[in-house]
């Protein structure tokens, strides 16, 4: 469970005059729940990649707890990212040829981070968010099953945060329900920090605060609103 | 990790099975020009090694070599058949064997000669006796005739429009072990049948002196000689023996060997180190197999580009599937191990598919070489292939490398945003 600090942050990308995210200051504490909306172009997944460390801050910083990874040197953002933060994206980001488990296991695998408790782990997870089968081919799976596969690859190394980028938006209605009650209902039991970018107004509701982006910019923060 | 890249490289199946292709034909073809060079350069010295010195009419010394080891059809001139009476009872000797060419049984050459050359290339025969009378053949191990069999000798082959001897039908009475050598495929008859078949009595160096004609032949084909099939052989040879084209000579020393090579140059004979004409021949085949080395490692090189271009290209095409791999928390040192393992793994995959097929190659063109020379040639590999091998995986160890680093910069974002 970590705090999220964001002061000062700017993301510029080369041939843009005017910064594409622009964050003088956000505070989220350990445990909470942001759901992130704005429309097409307004900087949402830009915010996602940065508060994940997937892209470094042009200028400002960002901090999960004690640690400032806008600070930190490539290797060692990636280590924090792969321990800390669980992410689920829009497109599922499965791996072919693998099945469910090994899907789960795999950045574990990778990092050499694989103990007989992350095995049972995995195991436990997909049971959880509902595969029947986890040595199915991950192929053959429905959509809605591969959703629930990344979310429990997500949560696999325990994270403190889990950062989710539109994860229903490619998924029918009811299936998305499913899934977005999955991911709330988890990140309270395993007592995550929980930031959602979502058109999906449902989802927004079962979250605590909801921040609206337009040019880069807060232009609507529930919790400012409540405060008023 | 190898079960991802396994599992990878089977959705790139036809890709990942192309590259391994192309990598195993290069390889391929430098493996049989290395392997086929060394069986012919082996194989022929094996079979050089039998005899020291040929002593024949003065000519070619790489005819009189070819001839005499590989048993070639080729025009050998004549040479008095006092050489061949001298070298019988000279002491410095261990055994001199005239041999006389020229005619055929079945594509098999019929060679005269004495059973002294029989006891040096097969000390125990294979099957039967050597030849007693002047009508006995002894067959080489590849002859396929059986014991009894009757071989009609024809004069020239078959293709050149050769005759019949009517005079004369050979009885097969034993079989050679196998030499390895040419001798495997010859007919072995007693010399003096073959100079009675061909009329020859004695030998006149005016009458003969600047004849070329092949083989032990009198001029003109009038001779209408009478062989006594059942009349002993004779092995002594005086100053009144005809004309032959070699003598086989086997000397007791080394030093003998250089003696006997310097005495019979001269102007009527030539005497040759089978071993040293072929070290010249060999010098030729060197040249050649540089060239086509050459031409191998630049096939290579160009494969090795096109490989390179294919998994750069590859590497772009994954850019998604890599940032993924990065955003879920694989460290980059794995996904350049898995980039570069694959690479790694389909040179290896081709390296050892070139290995076979060019292994493979060779021994099928030392088969069909043995088949119509007769000379065992052996395929190897040998130590020195080694250090090529190293440069090969060096090679591929750099070249995989190159796309794996590529990988580094990869912004894990921007590639899953593509
Ligand atoms: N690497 C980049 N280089 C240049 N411009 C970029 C880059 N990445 C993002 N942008 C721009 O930044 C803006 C915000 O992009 P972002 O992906 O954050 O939008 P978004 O809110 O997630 O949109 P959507 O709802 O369509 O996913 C866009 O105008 C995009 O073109
Ligand atoms: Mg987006």
């Amino acid at each position: 469970m970590l705090a999220l600090d964001i002061s000062g942050l700017e993301m510029r990308f080369p041939g843009l005059d005017t910064p594409v995210l622009s964050l003088p200051r956000l505070h989220l504490p350990a445990g909470r729940q942001l759901a992130v909306t704005g429309a097409s172009g307004s900087g949402k997944s830009t915010l996602v990649n940065a508060i994940t460390g997937l892209e470094t801050a042009t200028s400002g910083s960002v901090s999960w707890g004690e640690t400032n990874i806008s600070a930190l040197p490539t290797g060692r953002r990636d280590a924090f990212r792969a321990t800390h933060i669980g992410l689920v994206m829009q497109d599922f980001h499965l791996f072919s040829g693998l099945s469910a488990f090994e899907n789960v296991m795999l950045p574990a695998r990778l990092s050499r981070r694989l103990t007989p408790a992350a095995r049972e782990r995995a195991l436990h997870l997909l049971e959880t968010t509902g595969i029947a089968r986890p040595h199915q081919n991950i192929e053959t799976l429905s959509r809605g099953e591969m959703q629930r596969v990344a979310v429990a690859r997500a949560l696999l190394s325990k994270p403190g945060v889990i950062v989710a980028d539109e994860p229903t938006a490619s998924l029918d209605r009811r299936t998305g329900e499913d899934v977005s009650e999955l991911i709330v209902r988890l990140a309270r039991q395993e007592g995550a920090t929980l930031v959602v970018v979502t058109h999906d107004l449902a989802l927004m509701e079962r979250l605590d605060r909801r921040i609206a982006l337009d040019g880069g910019r807060i232009v609507e923060d529930s919790a400012e609103v409540r405060a008023a | 990790m190898i079960r991802f890249i396994l599992a990878d490289l089977n959705r790139f199946k036809a890709g990942a099975f192309a590259v391994v292709i192309l990598i195993a034909l290069s390889v391929a073809l430098s493996v049989t020009v290395t392997l086929q060079e060394r069986a012919v350069r082996l194989g022929s010295a094996r079979a050089a090694e039998k005899f020291d010195l040929l002593v024949g009419a003065a000519g070619s010394e790489t005819q009189l070599a070819l001839s005499a080891e590989f048993l070639q059809p080729s025009p050998l001139p004549l040479m008095s058949g006092r050489v061949l009476a001298k070298l019988s009872v000279d002491p410095r000797v261990d055994f001199a064997a005239p041999v006389g060419f020229g005619d055929y049984a079945d594509g098999h050459p019929v060679v005269g000669t004495t059973s002294k050359l029989i006891a040096a290339l097969s000390p125990a025969l294979a099957q039967g006796a050597a030849f007693a009378s002047l009508g006995d053949a002894v067959i080489g191990a590849d002859v396929p005739k059986r014991i009894g069999a009757e071989i009609k000798p024809m004069h020239g082959g078959a293709e050149e429009g050769g005759h019949t001897h009517t005079e004369i039908v050979y009885t097969v009475t034993g079989r050679m072990a196998p030499t390895g050598t040419a001798w495997d495929r010859a007919i072995l008859v007693p010399i003096r049948a073959v100079w009675q078949l061909h009329g020859m009595s004695s030998y006149d160096a005016h009458d003969h002196g600047d004849e070329t004609h092949g083989s032990v032949e009198p001029e003109g084909h009038e001779h209408k000689a009478h062989v006594s099939v059942d009349a002993a052989i004779d092995e002594h040879f005086d100053v009144e023996t005809p004309g032959i084209p070699a003598v086989l000579v086997k000397p007791k020393t080394i030093a003998d060997a250089y003696r006997l090579r310097q005495e019979y140059r001269g102007e009527a004979t030539l005497a040759v180190f089978p071993a040293e004409v072929l070290t010249r021949l060999y010098a030729t085949l060197g040249d050649a197999r540089g060239l086509l080395l050459a031409i191998a490692i630049g096939t290579q090189i160009i494969v090795i580009a096109a490989v390179l271009l294919v998994t750069i290209m590859h590497v772009s095409a994954r850019q998604r599937q890599i940032g993924a791999l990065r955003a879920f928390g694989a460290p980059r040192r794995a996904v350049v191990a898995i980039v570069w393992g694959e690479l790694f793994l389909l040179f290896l995959a081709g390296f050892a598919a070139g290995l076979v097929i060019g292994y493979g190659t060779a021994h099928l063109i030392s088969a069909t070489l043995t088949a119509t020379i007769a000379i065992r040639m052996p395929v190897e590999f040998a130590r020195e292939d080694l250090s090529l091998a190293f440069w090969f995986v060096g090679l591929a160890v750099l070249v995989s490398i190159l796309p794996a680093l590529s990988t580094l910069r990869l912004s894990p974002a921007r590639a899953l945003r593509s």
